[in-house]
């Protein structure tokens, strides 16, 4: 079985955790966070024949993204970004976010997910920022830590991504 | 190559030239080709060796013979090398030191154990030298034990003093956290080690960067209650020991060892690791070999003897105290009671300290001493104050000891006091109480004295003097009163002896009075014999008043066989009886009636 580690990044309050939460049984609790920094949890996911154990390492959020501790960064075989929806600033951080994660670890498959997609209401982005987003080579979904929209596609998309990374 | 391509191309070359000479050149050429033809090519095969040395592929060839051969002869070739190795080598370490450092890590890793092993054992001497000076029972036990067995015994208190259990060894990729193999001792659950070497590799990024400690320093070990969790990093892989107890310093080098062999064994697919943890199952035996547990069963056992024992004399010395306070407390307390008791001490104030006492209170002089009262009790008295105030009991054993004071009584008289009266009985010279009478008044708690009871003695003189005059008998014959020359001479001595006692007594301040008894025998009716006596007694009166005695200090009585002096013998009975005997009275003349005796 292969393990893969993923690491969940993005601003404070984006909804990381949650996401995580709606997707695995989390065994830590969330006071890893203010501890140190970090909670991981796993989930298996079957892709085709393949099972894939993805150790999931939820970075605790900071308000500003020069904080991120880029020492857990290390060993990712895969990014997913997490953005506020609501929250336009945590949009506009994700090329930053990107960039600092790349100077780190190098080119990995990486996803993001425009969380709270639930509150319609109080969305902030448009079809233009998706669209800089793909022409950036982002890999976007709208996902709802509430409802559960769009968080296994995510995941499994960028599983997906990261066998493929080995094959080739 | 073969050789007949190495002959095509010069033989080429002559045809060439022939076809583009005329036909005499061809048969100059033919000549030559005759006459010179095989050193020609000799000279053409050695041309074409010399321009393929310059090839590399050629010097690969020779290089490796060449080097040997020429380290064989001498160091030229090492002198002239070396500069290069070493900028070669400190070129490699400045590009990539993870490499290097990957490389000699099984070199270095059991030197510097080796290092640091040399340096623990003068640490355990030092050690032993120190566990030598505690003199614990336990000590004294693994002494006996050390010297029975004959080994050291620094390792005797180790056999005892380790015990651990290694419950837990996970293998961990060092850079992605992923666990690469897990072992765990009996059915430990055993499916949360991804997510737990996981958070040991970022509690260990954690720490390296929140104390900024340097990236090949790293947490070494951390300790949650019983269970301490030693973590080995190597270049690629970390091992984490979860062990339970104390674990001896063995096991870290044993950890160390199975992480270097690790490296070893598997260091291609520690570099291609990918998610994939399959060809780490093959390092199970080496971190099984690590699940150590090390039982001594005695241990828990003596920690809970060592607890009661301790536990033990702190309660034994705390009901000591405790007792110790009571039986002193209880010794004050009697004393105190015991000098309240005490005539002629009255106690106003007492306070009990824990290092000095005080009493406060009254006392007569007469009274015992209270410090002495206090040391018979088993009180220490060098630990009490007390402050006396004098004052006159009228507590009546104070009286009497006052009586006794004053009038310095003889030993064979005893004083007592009944309300105000001193009672004195016993016996007493005759000036003592007459003394004793004028003074015993005077004195506090005393109203009068009551002599009553009280012999005089008499003085030694007087007493023989009287003991002479009563043994003398005045023997009369039967029936007759009439005195003998005999009885006459008899009565003589008496007078004599009588008039002596008398100068004397005066003297001595006592009045003699002489009692004469006379007596008959039993024959003949009572009247008549009271008459006899009576005559008797009369006889011997006369003559002793003839002879110049006061008739005032005597008195005659006839007693008739009314209280006859007694013998076996009837005939001497009857002789003794018929006579007169003397009773001298001797009394104080102090005008009171005194018993003589």
């Amino acid at each position: 079985m292969i393990q893969k580690k993923i690491c969940m990044v993005g601003m404070f309050g984006t909804g990381k955790t949650s996401l995580i939460r709606q997707f695995v049984y989390s065994k830590f609790s969330d006071k890893y966070h203010s501890s140190v920094g970090v909670k991981i949890d796993r989930k298996q996911v079957h892709l085709g024949d393949a099972t894939v154990n993805l150790l999931l390492w939820d970075l605790a959020g900071k308000d500003d993204f020069e904080d991120l501790q880029t020492s857990y960064l290390r060993g990712s075989a895969g990014l997913f970004f997490v953005a506020d929806g609501t929250r336009r600033n945590s949009y506009d951080q994700l090329f930053e976010l990107r960039r600092l994660a790349f100077e780190t670890i190098g080119d990995v498959p990486y996803v993001v997910a425009l969380n709270k997609a639930d509150l319609t209401d109080l969305w902030a982005l448009q079809q233009q920022d998706y669209d800089a987003l793909t022409k950036a080579h982002w890999h976007v979904l709208r996902t709802s830590a509430k409802t559960g929209n769009g968080v296994n596609e995510a995941f499994y998309w960028l599983a997906a991504e990261m066998i493929k990374n080995k094959a080739t | 190559m073969t050789r007949g391509q190495g002959f095509e191309d010069p033989e080429q070359d002559v045809q060439d030239a022939i076809e583009n000479s005329d036909r005499t050149g061809r048969d100059f050429s033919a000549l030559r080709e005759l006459l010179i033809g095989d050193e020609k090519r000799v000279l053409q095969e050695l041309q074409q060796r010399v321009t393929a040395l310059e090839t590399p592929e050629e010097l690969a060839n020779i290089l490796p013979d060449a080097i040997a051969l020429r380290t064989a002869q001498d160091k030229k070739l090492a002198r002239a090398l070396s500069p290069t190795i070493e900028e070669a080598i400190s070129e490699s370490v400045k590009r990539s030191p993870q490499q290097i450092a990957l490389a000699i890590f099984p070199i270095l890793g059991p030197a510097i154990r080796k290092a640091i092993a040399e340096t623990m054992a003068g640490f355990v001497n030092t050690l032993n030298r120190a566990i030598e000076h505690s003199l614990s029972l336990r000590g004294l036990q693994w002494r006996i034990e050390a010297w029975r067995s004959g080994v050291p015994y620094a390792q005797v208190v180790i056999k005892h003093a380790l015990v651990y259990r290694v419950e837990q060894v996970f293998l961990i990729h060092r850079e992605t956290g992923l666990p690469l193999a897990h072992v765990a001792q009996g059915d430990r659950d055993t499916q949360d080690a991804d997510v737990i070497s996981g958070m040991l590799t970022a509690i260990r990024d954690f720490v390296t960067d929140s104390f900024d400690a340097g990236s090949e320093a790293g947490l070494r070990t951390f300790v949650v209650g019983d269970v301490t969790v030693l973590v080995e990093a190597g270049p690629k892989a970390l091992l984490a020991a979860v062990v339970r107890g104390q674990h001896p310093t063995e096991f870290l080098e044993r950890l160390q060892g199975t992480l270097e062999t690790i490296h070893l064994q598997f260091a291609t697919s520690l570099s291609r690791f990918d998610g994939d943890p399959g060809p780490f199952e093959a390092t199970k035996p080496l971190l099984e070999a690590c699940l150590d547990t090390l039982l001594t069963t005695d241990r828990p056992g003596t920690r809970r003897a060592t607890l009661r024992i301790a536990w033990g004399i702190g309660l034994g010395i705390v009901l000591l105290l405790v007792m110790l306070a009571f039986r002193s407390s209880r010794r004050w307390n009697r004393a105190i009671a015991t000098i309240e008791r005490e005539p002629g001490i009255i106690l106003v104030d007492t306070d009990r300290g824990f290092r000095r006492s005080s009493l406060r209170g009254m006392r007569d002089p007469l009274a015992a001493n209270p410090m002495m009262l206090l040391t018979q009790m088993g009180v220490d008295s060098s630990r009490v104050e007390a402050l006396w105030e004098p004052y006159l009991s009228f507590d009546s054993a104070i009286v009497v000891a006052r009586a006794r004071a004053v009038l310095d009584p003889p030993p064979s008289l005893e004083i007592q006091l009944r309300g105000e009266i001193l009672l004195a009985s016993g016996t007493a010279p005759a000036d003592w109480l007459s003394g004793a009478a004028r003074l015993a008044p005077q004195m506090p708690g005393v109203a009068r004295v009551d002599f009553s009871n009280v012999d005089i003695t008499v003085p030694r003189e007087l007493r023989t003097l009287a003991s002479h005059i009563e043994q003398s008998r005045i023997l009369f014959d039967v029936g007759s009163a009439a005195l003998t020359a005999i009885a006459r001479e008899t009565v003589a001595e008496v007078a004599d002896s009588l008039q002596h006692l008398q100068s004397i007594s005066r003297d001595e301040r006592y009045r003699t009075t002489l009692d004469i008894i006379g007596r008959t025998d039993t024959t003949g009716s009572n009247e008549t014999n009271q008459v006899l006596s009576q005559q008797r007694a009369v006889s011997v009166l006369g003559l002793l008043a003839e002879l110049g005695v006061s008739e005032d200090a005597m008195n005659g009585v006839g007693i008739g066989t009314s209280d006859p002096i007694t013998t076996d013998d009837p005939i001497s009975m009857a002789r003794i009886n018929r006579s007169v005997a003397f009773v001298v009275r001797l009394e104080p003349d102090t005008g009171s009636i005194w018993r003589l005796r």
